[in-house]
């Protein structure tokens, strides 16, 4: 039969021998010219705590998106204080794709995120604070519903607020109410806000 | 707990959060379904309103419940030729495609993970067998996983109930079969066509061996993981796969919940995903 | 009956769009991302597609590009984005959209662009 088996087992043995990667080798491979090479240093980059800092340094170089997606990966699994700092750096980039990257890796780390969002949803870059709000939609974190109601509340940028309500939607309560009606007011010429306040006015009061 | 109840607006809301979460959407005619399976869940997990229920889903950190709700809403079981219209499709478009970039006597490599109970490597096995005429000329080599030993045994063993093999035609079982009372089991040749092997996804020094891979089968696994392990074993068939290689989900899964890697490729039975062919 | 995909990650902005389109008559069908949007794009053919710049996994920008290079007829794009500046605009059709809006768009206003694109009407 041409089905036939090549003993993976055995391959795997070979592979253990071959490869001991110590974190400082598996550092300097994140340079690798070999896109394959600095994806593996990557991802085996996991077992290195200390490793934030060289990663975070490739992925301000790293041209390459398959790359790049382990990168970030591997800094949203370590989490530390200096991979959330990076990511938060990335909200202001140019690159659109690279700051969307940040936006998910950030939603998975409420605990680290959670104590610079206050600083975040008031940041003078409207872009940011978008991105910031799009942060709360998964991040899970008692506050949120009380961040997204200030926003409403307090931004004056209307696709800020925009951002918010579409998520309060889902997670508002009645508390929310009274802030929800105050936004209709404060943008009577924008059909999308009165819309999508409506709309969370009466998901908030169905239930 | 017979009161709880799911609004209008409690059903929108809940189906724009699982759509967004796996790509799943429920049509208006599919209420009663969702609400049915929505009350099971609130009252297993005493939550008493679908309020309660859905902040909990949202907020949980460890992503629990939504795996559990995820079950209870898709069907996940493993028979003889689930979703064939994908086994149609690498023996019709995947696998000529695969040997255009492909030198005389180079081996074609397969992966199937989850293993399960070995159902799909060995239907897989089948369909190479009678329906790619190219078996006559190619080798084909076939590694499925799992991370858990006890049904990679089983696999292995290859007995099956006959729900398991119900989509067979009579003369495939009749062929790769033993009938053993009211079961069967694998035929010997076939468990000699299948290596399996225990993989956790989730360790990186587990996959790395797994490399050179032109097609891999993930059906019906990632929808149930978290967002960062899904994305986690993405990377990692990307890294197993060959340049060219493809990836095949279950029907309901979409790589839009997962990673940005791959590139989508439509044929006539299937959507599947690819690794570049100039990606290293 | 002419088909629009919608292409955003805020499910009300889908259905705001949604309800002013499907008022006007066009069928529509929805997308959260450029991935997603790429599969349905494959399956079935649109007339026209309007699209959100910032989305996760795959970006508007990535969308059009991508789309743009495959053998695929060349639909129409609206890109409607939160991103004001001119290098947006500019980036935008460098990708492949034919027009460009500014969020939050009014039902006239996204109504218009629709026919426009869709050479119902004429500039």
């Amino acid at each position: 039969m041409p089905l036939i088996k090549q003993h993976i087992s055995k391959s795997i043995e070979q592979d253990q021998r071959k490869r001991e990667r110590d974190c400082t080798s598996l550092e300097l491979q994140l340079s690798d010219p070999s896109s394959a090479a600095r994806r593996w240093a990557a991802r085996d980059l996991i077992s290195c705590p200390e490793a934030t800092g060289a990663l975070v340094l490739q992925l301000q170089q790293e041209d390459d998106s398959s790359v790049r997606e382990i990168i970030l990966t591997t800094l949203t699994q370590l989490g530390d204080e200096l991979a959330v700092a990076s990511l938060v750096g990335y909200l202001r980039s140019e690159d659109v794709a690279l700051r969307n990257e940040a936006i998910e890796a950030m939603k998975l780390l409420p605990d680290e995120v959670a104590p610079i969002m206050g600083k975040l949803l008031i940041d003078p870059d409207p872009d940011v604070r978008i991105s910031a709000v799009n942060i709360l939609e998964s991040l899970r974190h008692r506050q949120v519903e009380e961040w997204l109601t200030k926003v409403i509340e307090e931004d004056p940028h209307v696709n800020v607020c925009a951002t918010a309500v579409d998520l309060l939607g889902e997670v508002g309560t009645t508390s929310a109410q009274e802030a929800l009606e105050k936004l209709k007011t404060r943008f009577p010429d924008e059909p999308y806000i009165s819309f999508a306040a409506d709309l969370a006015l009466k998901r908030i009061r169905s239930t | 707990m017979a009161d709880t109840t799911i609004s209008q607006e409690d059903f929108l809301k809940f189906r724009e959060f699982f759509y967004r979460k796996t790509g799943i959407h429920f049509d208006d005619s599919k209420r009663y379904f969702v609400d049915k399976r929505l009350i099971e869940r609130i009252v297993a997990t005493e939550s008493v309103t679908f309020r309660s229920y859905f902040v909990m889903l949202r907020f949980e950190t460890s992503g629990e419940e939504l795996q559990a709700l995820t079950n209870l809403m898709t069907v996940n079981e493993t028979y003889f030729f689930r979703e064939e219209y994908q086994f149609k499709c690498l023996v019709n478009t995947l696998l000529p495609e695969i040997i255009t970039s492909k030198k005389e006597g180079q081996l074609l490599r397969i992966w199937s993970v989850p293993s399960s109970s070995g159902e799909e490597a060995y239907s897989i096995a089948i369909y190479l067998l009678e329906y790619w005429p190219g078996i006559n000329h190619w080798d084909v080599e076939i590694i499925s996983s799992d991370i858990d030993t006890k049904i990679l045994a089983q696999a292995r063993n290859g007995d099956y109930s006959a729900r398991s093999v119900e989509k067979l035609p009579a003369y495939f079982l009749e062929k790769y079969f033993r009938r053993k009372g009211d079961a069967y089991q694998i035929s010997d040749d076939l468990k000699q066509a299948v290596e399996f092997t225990k993989v956790n996804l989730m360790k990186p020094e587990d996959v790395r061996p797994y490399r050179g891979f032109d097609i891999i089968f993930c059906r019906n696994l990632l929808i149930y993981f978290d967002d960062l392990s899904r994305r986690t074993a993405a990377d990692t068939f990307f890294d197993a796969l060959n340049p060219g290689g493809f990836l095949c989900l279950g029907h309901s899964e979409s790589m839009s919940r997962i990673s940005s890697l791959y590139q989508t490729r439509k044929f006539a039975d299937s959507v599947v995903y690819q690794k570049s062919k100039e990606a290293q | 009956m002419k088909r629009i995909l919608i292409v955003d990650d805020a499910a009300t902005v889908r259905m705001y769009h949604r309800i002013i389109l499907e008022g006007a008559g066009y069928q529509v069908l929805e997308a959260i991302n450029g991935i997603e949007a790429m599969e349905k794009a494959l399956q079935e053919p649109f007339d026209l597609y309007v699209v959100d710049i910032n989305m996760p996994k795959q970006d508007g920008y990535g969308f059009l590009s991508d789309l743009r290079s495959r053998d695929l007829p060349q639909t129409p794009a609206l890109m409607i984005s939160t991103e004001a500046a001119a290098a947006d605009r500019t980036r935008a059709y460098a990708a492949g959209a034919n027009l460009y809006l500014v969020k939050p768009v009014k039902p006239d206003e996204l109504l218009v662009h629709c026919r426009l694109l869709l050479g119902e009407v004429h500039p």
